[in-house]
């Protein structure tokens, strides 16, 4: 099928975010623009407008009420979906390089930029899923990260956790409800930062990807390394796809660290890996320059890539990428199938 | 005797994978039972996100009630 091709942005993406229903992309970009798009024709409903610089992150509330960003104008903005309008602005010492809501909805974090005279931190904010009402100004919690910044982060199953990955190429294990450092262990090469941290559907594992060319599969109560998936290209992303046993992952070397310049040299593809197995399974080219972020639906149906170039690519899955199996798995599937009916039977 | 080796090469790979797939999923199984239990305990309902979603349609669902009423009278 062919993809769809989401203009509307001036500048390179940042982030994109399906709601969890998968009919709604939101995408953010240096262009000061938040974007809403339909998911399934690619017509833009809205823009949110009111940053005044660069947009490095969005989140969707789990009810598709609200949507909370964050900014290099050192805000972390609230926004109500339907109208556009501004609910709440939170303002912070440096930039805001990462957003995202809890499970349920109640809180939100934020990861703030480490510059002179302030320390990266992670910020908590309690939030209301509710246009109507009056947001707290108070942060519930402040993590200050005093070893190595916080690039990204996020919530964990139950928000028992705040898992963050760090610009040393460590993750850390928080406590959600104080905060407390419980672990902090180098996953990926040092000093090779960790440039996305995204959930699986349950929030009981993730999936981070590096500089360092490789993305790493996490649980996140053990903090266990099951799986690592090696690349040739520095990491800007990964996706854990919900209904097949894939990954995605998303990078490119950036123009001016390219020294002889040709798009095939930065290698602007999303790779699909097996989870399980680690191996890449196939590429998917288009964008003209590295892949900033790739999101995966939620329903399963697709995926959506934004690239420094500028442009949204969304691809839905054919019918090749249902039916693709290792032979193993297509065994283990025929052993259930034949346990089922033996059950009914 | 080349595809013979070949075939036994095959035969490692394929158990190699068959042990992955079998860790992955009893971690998957004991994970999620694991999950559910401490959401119970918690007295939180089994898939969060769908209670949340029944929430948000029953109050659209209300709203829509009243607007008809008024018609109504």
């Amino acid at each position: 099928m062919r993809p769809i091709l989401l203009s509307g942005h001036e500048r390179a993406l940042t982030q994109v975010r399906y709601n969890p229903d998968g009919d709604l992309i939101f995408s953010v970009s240096k262009d000061q623009q938040i974007c809403v798009w339909f998911a399934h024709n690619g017509e833009r409903l809205g823009t949110y407008r009111g940053h005044q610089g660069a947009i490095w992150t969005i989140d969707v509330d789990p009810t598709s009420t609200i949507l909370a960003s964050g900014s290099a104008d050192n805000t972390i903005r609230l926004w109500d979906i339907k109208t556009g309008k501004c609910l709440k602005t939170w303002d912070f010492p440096t930039a805001v390089k990462r957003v995202e809501f809890n499970e349920d909805g109640t809180q939100l974090l934020g990861v703030t930029e480490k510059r002179m005279g302030h320390m990266g931190t992670i910020v908590v904010l309690d939030v209301k899923i509710d246009v109507e009402a009056e947001q707290t100004d108070e942060k519930a919690l402040t993590i200050v990260c005093e070893e190595s910044k916080a690039t990204v982060a996020g919530w964990s199953y139950l928000s028992k956790y705040i898992i963050a990955g760090h610009e040393d190429g460590s993750i850390s294990q928080f406590d959600g409800k104080s905060g407390d450092l419980l672990y902090n262990f180098p996953i990926h090469e040092l000093n090779q930062q960790i440039t996305d941290l995204q959930w699986s559907q349950d929030r009981t594992y993730f999936i981070t990807s590096s500089k360092d060319k490789t993305a790493k599969l996490i649980s996140a109560k053990e903090l266990e390394v099951f799986k690592s998936y090696a690349t040739d290209t520095p990491l800007n992303s990964a996706a854990i796809a919900p209904n097949k046993d894939f990954v995605i992952l998303g990078g490119g070397q950036a123009a001016m660290d390219v020294t002889t310049t040709s798009a095939r040299q930065g290698k602007f593809e999303a790779r699909f890996y097996h989870k399980i197995f680690e191996d890449e399974i196939g590429r998917v080219r288009g964008h003209f320059g590295p892949l900033n972020t790739v999101a995966a639906d939620p329903t399963g149906k697709g995926y959506a890539s934004g690239g420094e170039d500028g442009y949204v690519r969304v691809h839905a899955f054919d019918k090749g990428y249902y039916d693709f199996m290792y032979e193993v798995e297509r065994e283990r599937a025929n052993k259930l199938a034949a346990a089922a009916a033996t059950a009914m039977a | 005797e080349d595809a013979e080796r070949i075939s036994s090469a095959d035969v490692a790979v394929v158990e190699a994978r068959r042990r992955q797939l079998l860790d992955w999923y009893s971690w998957r199984e004991t994970t999620e039972e694991e999950l559910i239990e401490e959401r119970l305990a918690l007295g939180l309902p089994e898939n969060p996100l769908a209670e949340l979603l029944k929430e948000k349609t029953a109050e659209v669902a209300t709203v829509v009630g009243e607007a008809e009423e008024q018609v109504i009278e």
